[in-house]
């Protein structure tokens, strides 16, 4: 507690003799310029000022000349001047020094201190102290139970301490641990030096010391190709021995062979040689295909060349060199007409419109209307056949088109084409009015003809000869042409007049040609036994080549709603595959061989001459050297 | 040597034992077994003449020894085993040979009369003994196929099916031998190669080349009646008058894909045709809509129907007769297949009478006579000298 010490204020100034106190209070003096009174004391009396007559003269003289002018002060609540005691003058001095007014006042006394480190017998307070002193604080629970709530809560994450684990610098984290316990499994240790042997030795038996012919031979080879590396030399004592030339170039090829060569383990495969086969459908799954010999088309005296089934699957035709034509009935094997044409027979084609036939005959194509089948369209037929008017200006062409009458046109002869040379192969094109025929010759260019009935228009569509054409065939949908040669097929757009493609095939002979009924694959035969089937979509070479026959292939076929091709060769079988070539266009096509059929017997050395399938059934004709003509159903 | 009980039984009167278990030898063939019974026969009836018996067990035909075939039918050796013998039908003797001048397409026999079809181009008429008794001339191209409509008395209807599109009609007096052709059926556009009477005698159904069935009228009209001959076609009305009056048909019943090779008719309301798209198709008469469709995997050659087993017969080109039941609902159901020959089945036909047996005949030169009872091989067989058989 703080001892106050009050003392009473002395008076600093003396009044004259009675109190004057001016009860103004605290106004500018100004107001009372023009008064003669200063103001007014206790009692309420004016206070006039002391006379005056201090102008500025006296004013200016009594400052030159009083002593005490310096301490007198002018007090304007009483209007007069009072001259300050010593003391008075005293404390104004030490106020202007900056000292305490107070003389007796020391301010360098002792403090008193409140707190000392010596403990006292009586408290600074003697406050009891609180309870929550001693007990655990409630504000603080709470707000600590709001802490863990909301730590709890997710709304404040604590702080983890940080993990102080040690860091290192891994040596070996950029090599891949396989290959190195690979190269640790798998080490391979290199080959052992090979022992000296006699050849090695200052002294070897005479036969290993090359002869001078040997030894020229050896230096002719390259270093690579000698079997020794060096010379075997004889020295008749060891102290003849020179130094070992080839001591530095030997250890050089070891340290090569050491750390340069690479050597692998071959791990031997263990494959069983079924699984490299691949797995291909077995044939009854792929039924149904022709498998026996159900009919056999006797007539004809000579071997017959070819055949062709009408578009309704009830006749066939065959041509033979016993210079007929034969129309047999399908379902009873019973020929139907035989004509005479006067020539060998090379090749027949039946119109894909069923009533016209065409025949190849020496250097003529016969077209003849067979009259089997329905009235109607055969007499159609006959009058589109005669329903021709002559263009105005009659071109030269190079086959001469003459209408049958008389005794040729009752046999069924409607229309003659008469070529410049021996007509080997004719083919329609599937909507029947136009037909090609093929001369072969090596040196012309009028190989190829292209025919048109309704028209009677001959065409030769090649100005350059490229080589012996074998057959041709039309595309079945698109305006494309193929052609034959010995070593290529040439597949020419019609339309554009330009050729497409050539087909490289691996054979040195083609003999036949066919073309599947989607239009997108070939299939050719050669004299040399192979049969290559193309993909016109996958490349130009062959997709697959098949080698099942033994001889010659002479006719190739494929049939017009099953997935089936048939092939006929000279050693007397047809072999028939199935061949599936699918929608989409990312199968390849499927060829499985399906079935050997054999019947024909071989004559001359010729067999099967031509194969042709029914249109409808899976049934398949063949014509051999024989005579025959089989069907196998 | 084990031994069996068996007991003998027959519907055949004549041939009858007593019905009392006999003891035999488990290892007799038919043969000897066909000795046990004769001699029983013999004991009972001193005139009795050897004869040849086929047995039965459980409706089956024995054909290897007793023993073997119980074991293979699973049959208990214990009880009484109740064994049919019937006489056993041996090879027919061919009796005469009648020459055509070409390939015969069609037989078709009548109680009194044989009618064949033959390429070229005409039909015979002969009698049973073999005499050629007239020839039906009249078409322009092979006949395919014939059949008798109707036989009363002395004239009797026939019908002769062509490769040249038409089917004639004739009339034929068989006391007076004269023939004439009523009438001439036009439509099909293709060779008809099939051609069947309904059992009430007055339709026929003919099938062709061109997919189609037709059914036609079968009673022969007279001349004012039919078709009005137009007067600017002179020349066909000579034709036509030679044939007979053209006449077309009732009703075209198409569905077929390929070629009709068979048409028959089951009863008056139902025709049943088999065809080369491997099909055998139900037909209804009245409306002519297909009723049922029984598919198989090779083309059909020739089928026929017998209502006394309801079952229909097919012959195939796959060597196989094949026996089916048109009732069924379902596309195809097999009941059973004969395979024995190796060509091509060409013709096959129920025997009227017999429930069980049926004839087959095919491209392999053999006449086959089948029972059903015994499915694994024919009864008998024997061989056609030339080439095809197709009637």
């Amino acid at each position: 507690m703080m001892r106050l010490s009050v003392s009473r204020p002395e008076k600093l100034y003396s009044t004259p003799i009675t109190d004057i106190r001016n009860t103004v209070g605290n106004v500018p003096m100004e107001w009372y310029q023009d008064y003669p009174h200063i103001g007014y004391n206790l009692d309420g009396k004016k206070i006039f000022k002391p006379i005056r007559n201090k102008d500025e003269l006296d004013e200016f003289l009594d400052k030159m000349e009083n002593p005490d002018y310096w301490r007198t002060v002018h007090d304007k609540t009483t209007a007069s001047d009072i001259r300050l005691t010593d003391e008075q003058v005293d404390l104004v001095h030490r106020l202007q020094k900056g000292q305490f007014g107070d003389v007796n006042f020391n301010e360098y006394e002792p403090s008193v201190d409140f707190f000392t480190n010596e403990v006292m017998i009586h408290p600074v307070t003697n406050r009891p102290q609180d309870k929550r002193s001693f007990i655990p604080s409630l504000i603080e629970k709470e707000k600590v139970s709001k802490l863990v709530h909301a730590i709890k809560m997710g709304w404040i994450k604590p702080r983890k301490p940080k993990e102080t684990t040690p860091q290192y610098y891994d040596l070996w984290a950029k090599e891949d641990p396989n290959a190195i316990l690979g190269r640790h499994k798998m080490h391979v240790p290199a080959p052992k030096m090979r022992l000296p042997g006699h050849e090695e030795s200052y002294n070897p038996p005479p036969e290993y010391l090359l002869t001078e012919e040997e030894r020229l031979v050896w230096e002719q080879q390259d270093a690579e190709d000698r079997k020794l590396p060096f010379l075997p030399q004889k020295h008749s004592c060891l102290r003849a021995v020179p130094a070992f030339s080839r001591f530095i170039h030997e250890r050089f090829e070891r340290c090569l062979d050491l750390y340069l060569c690479p050597r692998q383990r071959k791990m031997r495969v263990n494959v069983n040689p079924e699984d490299l086969i691949p797995k291909l459908p077995k044939p009854k799954d792929l039924q149904p295909f022709p498998t026996t010999m159900s009919l056999v088309y006797r007539g004809h005296t000579s071997l017959v060349r070819s055949i062709s089934a009408s578009p309704t699957g009830q006749w066939l035709v065959s041509g033979s060199d016993d210079f007929t034509v034969r129309f047999w009935e399908v379902n009873t094997g019973r020929c139907m007409k035989t004509l005479e044409v006067g020539g060998a027979v090379k090749s027949v084609a039946w119109n894909p419109n069923p009533a016209v036939c065409l025949v190849a005959v020496e250097r003529t194509v016969l077209l003849l209307n067979p009259s089997l089948g329905d009235r109607l369209v055969v007499s159609s037929t006959d009058q589109l056949i005669t329903a021709y008017e002559p263009p105005e200006e009659d071109k030269e062409q190079a086959v001469t088109w003459a209408l049958s009458e008389g005794l040729e046109h009752n046999m069924g002869h409607r229309l003659t084409l008469t070529h410049p040379k021996a007509v080997k192969q004719v083919v329609w094109h599937g909507k029947g009015d136009y037909l090609s025929s093929v001369m072969p010759d090596n040196s012309s260019n009028l190989q190829v003809l292209i025919h048109q009935v309704s028209k009677r228009r001959t065409q030769n569509p090649f100005r350059k000869n490229k080589g012996l054409v074998q057959c041709v065939s039309f595309h079945p949908l698109r305006p494309y042409f193929f052609v034959a040669t010995q070593r290529y097929v040439r597949v020419y757009n019609l339309i554009k007049q330009e050729l497409t493609k050539k087909l490289m095939t691996n054979c040195k002979w083609i003999s036949s040609m066919a073309i599947h009924p989607g239009g997108d694959n070939l299939i050719c035969g050669s004299y040399d036994c192979r049969l290559a089937w193309f993909d016109l979509d996958l490349s130009t070479k062959p997709y697959k080549m098949l080698r099942h026959h033994k001889k010659a292939l002479r006719g190739v076929a494929y049939h017009r709603n099953y997935p089936l091709f048939a092939s006929g060769a000279d050693d007397g079988s047809v072999i028939v595959c199935h061949g599936m070539v699918y929608n989409d266009l990312l199968q390849n096509p499927l060829i499985v061989p399906v079935k050997v059929l054999k019947g024909h017997q071989i004559t001359h050395d010729l067999g099967v001459l031509d194969v042709t399938f029914h249109p409808t059934q899976p049934w398949v004709f063949s014509s051999g050297a024989d005579t025959t003509i089989r069907l196998f159903t | 040597m084990s031994q069996l009980q068996t007991r003998f039984f027959t519907d055949n009167k004549k041939y009858s034992v007593d019905d009392v278990p006999f003891s035999i030898p488990a290892a007799s063939e038919v043969q000897e077994l066909s000795n046990v019974i004769n001699k029983l026969l013999e004991a009972k009836n001193g005139s009795h003449s050897q004869i040849e018996f086929d047995f039965l067990v459980r409706g089956q035909f024995l054909r290897t020894s007793l023993s073997n075939h119980m074991e293979a039918e699973g049959i208990s050796t214990e009880d009484v085993v109740e064994i049919e013998y019937v006489e056993r039908f041996t090879a027919p003797q061919p009796e005469e040979c009648m020459m055509h001048d070409d390939w015969i397409s069609s037989v078709e026999a009548d109680s009194e009369w044989i009618l064949t079809g033959s390429y070229d181009k005409t039909a015979r008429i002969w009698s049973l003994e073999g005499k050629a008794v007239m020839t039906v001339a009249g078409h322009t191209d092979v006949v395919k196929d014939v059949a008798w409509v109707r036989r009363d008395g002395l004239t009797s209807l026939l019908l002769t099916a062509s490769l040249d599109q038409t089917i004639l009609l004739w009339e034929w007096n068989s006391e007076r031998n004269k023939l004439k052709a009523r009438h001439c059926c036009r439509g099909h556009a293709g060779s008809v190669d099939t051609i069947a009477t309904d059992p009430t005698r007055t339709k026929f159904c003919s099938g062709s080349w061109d997919k189609m069935l037709k059914i036609w009228s079968a009673v022969a009209t007279e001349e004012e009646e039919e078709v009005e001959e137009p007067p600017s076609r002179p020349r066909k009305k000579q034709k036509t008058e030679q044939l007979g009056l053209t006449r077309t048909p009732l009703m075209t019943l198409s569905g077929h894909n390929e070629a009709v090779s068979s048409v028959l008719w089951l009863d008056s309301e139902e025709i049943c045709s088999a065809s080369w798209d491997h099909t055998i198709r139900l037909w209804d008469a009245e409306t002519g809509s297909v009723k049922t469709t029984l598919t198989g995997s090779k083309v059909f050659n020739h089928i026929s129907y017998s209502p006394l087993c309801r079952r229909l017969a097919s012959g195939s080109t796959d060597r196989h007769v094949r026996l089916w039941d048109p009732r069924s609902k379902d596309g195809s159901l097999v009941l059973l297949s004969l395979t024995s020959h190796s060509g091509w089945v060409t013709a096959v036909k129920w025997a009227p009478s017999h429930e069980h047996q049926l004839v087959s005949g095919s491209l392999d030169n053999l006449v086959k006579l089948w029972d059903t009872r015994s499915c694994k091989t024919p009864l008998t067989r024997c061989s056609v000298w030339t080439g095809l058989t197709a009637g």
